[in-house]
Formats: C-alpha cells, structure tokens, sequence
C-alpha cells in the first residue's frame, strides 16, 4: 500500500491551529444556540403541553364535580318532591275522609230531625183527630144509640152512665 | 501477486488514505482560519443543523408536527434515557443543554460521513471530538469542585476510602490521570477513530465497486463482483448511519456519566 505510507498515521492527531480555530468558533456558536434558543424554547412548549394538559384535566374534573353536586342535588330534591307529594296525598285522603264523616253525621242528624219533626206533626194531626173523633163519635153513638134504643133505655142515668163508660174505653184503647 | 494484478487491473482502484483526512486548504491558506474540505464540511453542517433546528424551534407548537415529533423524539431521548437516568432529574436538569448540544452536533456531524457529496463525517478531524472532549474535561471538573470542593474531589478520586495506604501509591497517579487525560482522550480518540475507519470502509468498498464494475478491464467478472462490492458497501453505509447515531449517545452518555461521578454519592 504505496498511497498509506505517504503520510504518517501519527499526522492525524496532531491538531492544526486553523483545525482548532474553526471547532471553537462551531461549538460555542452550537453551544450558545442550543442554550439560548433551542432548548428553552422546546422546555417552554414542553412546560405549555404539560400545563395546559393539566388545566384541562383539572377543568374535567371539575365539571365532573359540577355534574356530581348537580346529579345530587337534583336526587334530593325528587326525594323531598317524593315525601311532599305522599304527605299531600295522605292529607287529602284524611280531609276527603273527614269531609265525608261529617257530612254523613250532618245528614243523619237532619235525617233524625226531620223524622222527628214528622213523627210530631203526625202525633198532633192523631190528637186533633182523636179529640174531634171523640166528640163526633159521642154525639154520633148516643144519637145512634138513643134511635136505636129509643124505648128501651128509658132512663137518663143509665143511658149517660153507659155513654161515659164507652168513651172510657174509647180513651183507653186510644192511649195503647 | 502484484505482477498478476497488474494483469488483470487496467488501473489502481482509488483506494481511501489518511490523506482524505488531511485535505488541503482552499481558502486563507496560512492563516489561522484556513478552511479545508473538511472545515467546509463542519460549516455547511453547523449552518444546517441552525437552520433546521432553528425552524423547528421558532414554529414549534403545542400540538407537534411529524418533524416536530421527531425532534422531539430527540430531546426526550437525551433527557429521558441519558440524562435523568443516571444522574436524575433534579441534578440533571443543569445539563440538559450540554448533552442535547453534544448530542446533536455529533450526530448530524457524523451524518455527513454518509451524506453524498460530503462523505466525510465533520467530526474526523481530531480537534473537533477534542474539543468536545475538553468542554466535557472542563464540565465535571467545574461540577466536582462545585460539590465536593476540588481537594474534596481528587481525595474521593484518587484516595477511595476502604484501600490499604501503599496501594494509593499506585491507584493515585493512575486515577488522577484518568480524570485529567484519560477520560478526555477516551472520548476523543473513540469518536474520532470511528469516524476515521467508517470513512475508510464504505469509501474502500464504493473504490472497489467502481474499479470493478467500471474500470476493469474482465466485464465478466467485473460486473458482478463490482455489484457485490456494491451491496457491501450500501450494507456498511446504512451501519454509518448507526454508528454516527451509536457514537453521539456513547459519547452524550459517558459526558453524563463524568459529570455525574463528581457529585457525593448518596
């Protein structure tokens, strides 16, 4: 191999100054790149993605809270609405059924009343009756029995003792 | 064996060498500021490397893009897989614009070993892992006397607790090279060689290719040991792409690792 023994393997290692000029001049021109601009700026996205990924997570949570509290408040509003509507309805059942015992009470007591009523003014018209029967059914007896008799009965006493004595029994079977 | 080369070959295949590495100047030859083929490599590469990153970051937003994904991807590698894993977020956080610059640059460097019309990765010359190293050298030593207090470092370094006294006879100048030329060196001469040995298979293997279908006289045999030439060539190009991505985190993760052994353990 005439072309490897040309130069000197050592020559390789052997910095050039110009060699050493231009990687000192690249690197800090790398170097102030990467730290001014290039890592601050993807740390600054990086941070951005991570808040906001955050933010949004934490803003789901919430909501989720929110629905929670809404689901729950709604869940005990139902049961009150649940409660007031039995107790309405038991109210309302009690109060139909104390309407109707009075009016049935109030009914029977004008029942009672107006039977009562009756019973009295049939048991006044029945005395009415009974006096003005009495005093017909007298006069009418003894003229019928005084035709009928005529002669027989001459005597007054005998003829009004026995006209008391069916009035008696008149009355007394009137008062049974 | 070179007289039936000789035969065979119409000419020489163009074969790689160390010259590659060692281009001449084209512009303020003499000067501290000569650029060669390679410095002009390094530039175009720096430029594209602001500009497209410099995009990216200006429109970047809170709902990534494909290309912001991928870049993203990027940062969060660096930080989630090298950084924060093995020294932690909260030590960690401080460097995370070192290592992301580390990182980057040597990547998209290395890339241009198999960027066509570069083919030369920007990274192989030796100053510019040098460097890197050095900024390196000069972080965790920066760190270590933040931490430990320099004396505090170099008795943590070089006399570890728990070690009888004459071995620190030896143990001490060993450790305190490690910690001054070894570590720095290490990370030099492992990206730089990379970069030096990639570049000469995949352009030993393209030479052979051409030589073999093109320039060689025998069509015959030429065509398909050129198109196999080819095939591995194409197969150790796609292996560049994976080293230049292997040797930026290798050299991201060991800066991490020097940084973060200069911190107390806990």
């Amino acid at each position: 191999m005439v072309t490897l023994a040309e130069t000197d393997g050592i020559a390789l290692f052997i910095p050039k100054t110009y060699d050493i000029v231009w990687s000192l001049i690249i690197l800090v021109i790398v170097a102030v790149f990467f730290y001014k601009f290039f890592m601050p700026k993807f740390n600054a996205i990086f941070d951005e993605r991570a808040a906001k990924i955050e933010g949004n997570i934490a803003k789901a949570e919430a909501a989720k809270k929110d629905a929670d509290e809404a689901k729950r408040k709604y869940e005990a509003q139902l049961s009150t609405a649940r409660v007031e509507a039995s107790k309405i309805r038991d109210d309302a059942r009690a109060e139909a059924s104390h309407i109707i015992a009075d009016a049935r009470s109030r009914a029977e007591s004008d029942a009672a009343q107006i039977t009562a009523n009756a019973q009295r003014s049939i048991e006044s018209q029945q005395q009415q009756a009974m006096v003005s029967l009495k005093g017909e059914v007298g006069a009418l007896a003894t003229a019928l029995a005084g035709k009928i008799l005529g002669a027989k009965l001459e005597s007054d006493d005998v003829q009004s003792s026995m006209i008391d004595k069916m009035i008696d029994e008149l009355d007394t079977s009137d008062k049974k | 064996m070179s007289e039936a080369m000789g035969m065979l070959l119409a000419a020489e295949p163009d074969l790689p060498t160390i010259d590659d590495f060692l281009p001449r100047g084209i512009l303020f030859q003499g000067t501290p500021f000569e650029i060669n083929r390679i410095i002009l490599i390094r530039i175009v590469a720096t430029v594209l490397l602001l500009v497209v990153l410099g995009i990216t970051a200006k429109r970047a937003k809170l709902i990534p893009g494909r290309w912001q994904g991928v870049v993203e991807m990027g940062i969060d590698f660096v930080r989630d897989s090298v950084v924060y894993q093995i020294m932690g977020e909260v030590r960690g956080k401080r460097y995370l614009p070192m290592i992301s610059t580390l990182f980057f640059t040597i990547f998209v460097f290395n890339l241009c070993g198999i960027i066509p019309g570069m083919n030369m990765a920007a990274t192989a010359t030796v100053v510019m892992p040098l460097v890197f190293a050095v900024w390196v050298l000069i972080q965790y030593w920066i760190t270590a006397v933040r931490e430990k207090g320099l004396w505090g470092y170099i008795r943590d370094e070089c006399f570890p607790k728990g070690v009888p006294w004459p071995v620190y006879i030896l143990l001490a100048p060993i450790q305190l090279c490690e910690l001054v030329l070894i570590r720095p060196a290490s990370l030099t001469i492992r990206l730089f060689a990379n970069m030096v040995s990639g570049h000469l298979l995949v352009a030993t293997t393209l030479a052979f290719a051409q030589y073999w279908v093109i320039e060689s006289a025998n069509k015959l045999a030429g065509i398909p040991v050129g198109m196999l030439w080819f095939l591995f060539g194409l197969v150790l190009t796609l292996f560049e792409a994976f080293v230049a991505f292997l040797q930026a985190y290798v050299f991201a993760i060991l800066s991490t690792v020097y940084i973060s052994m200069s911190y107390p353990e806990d």
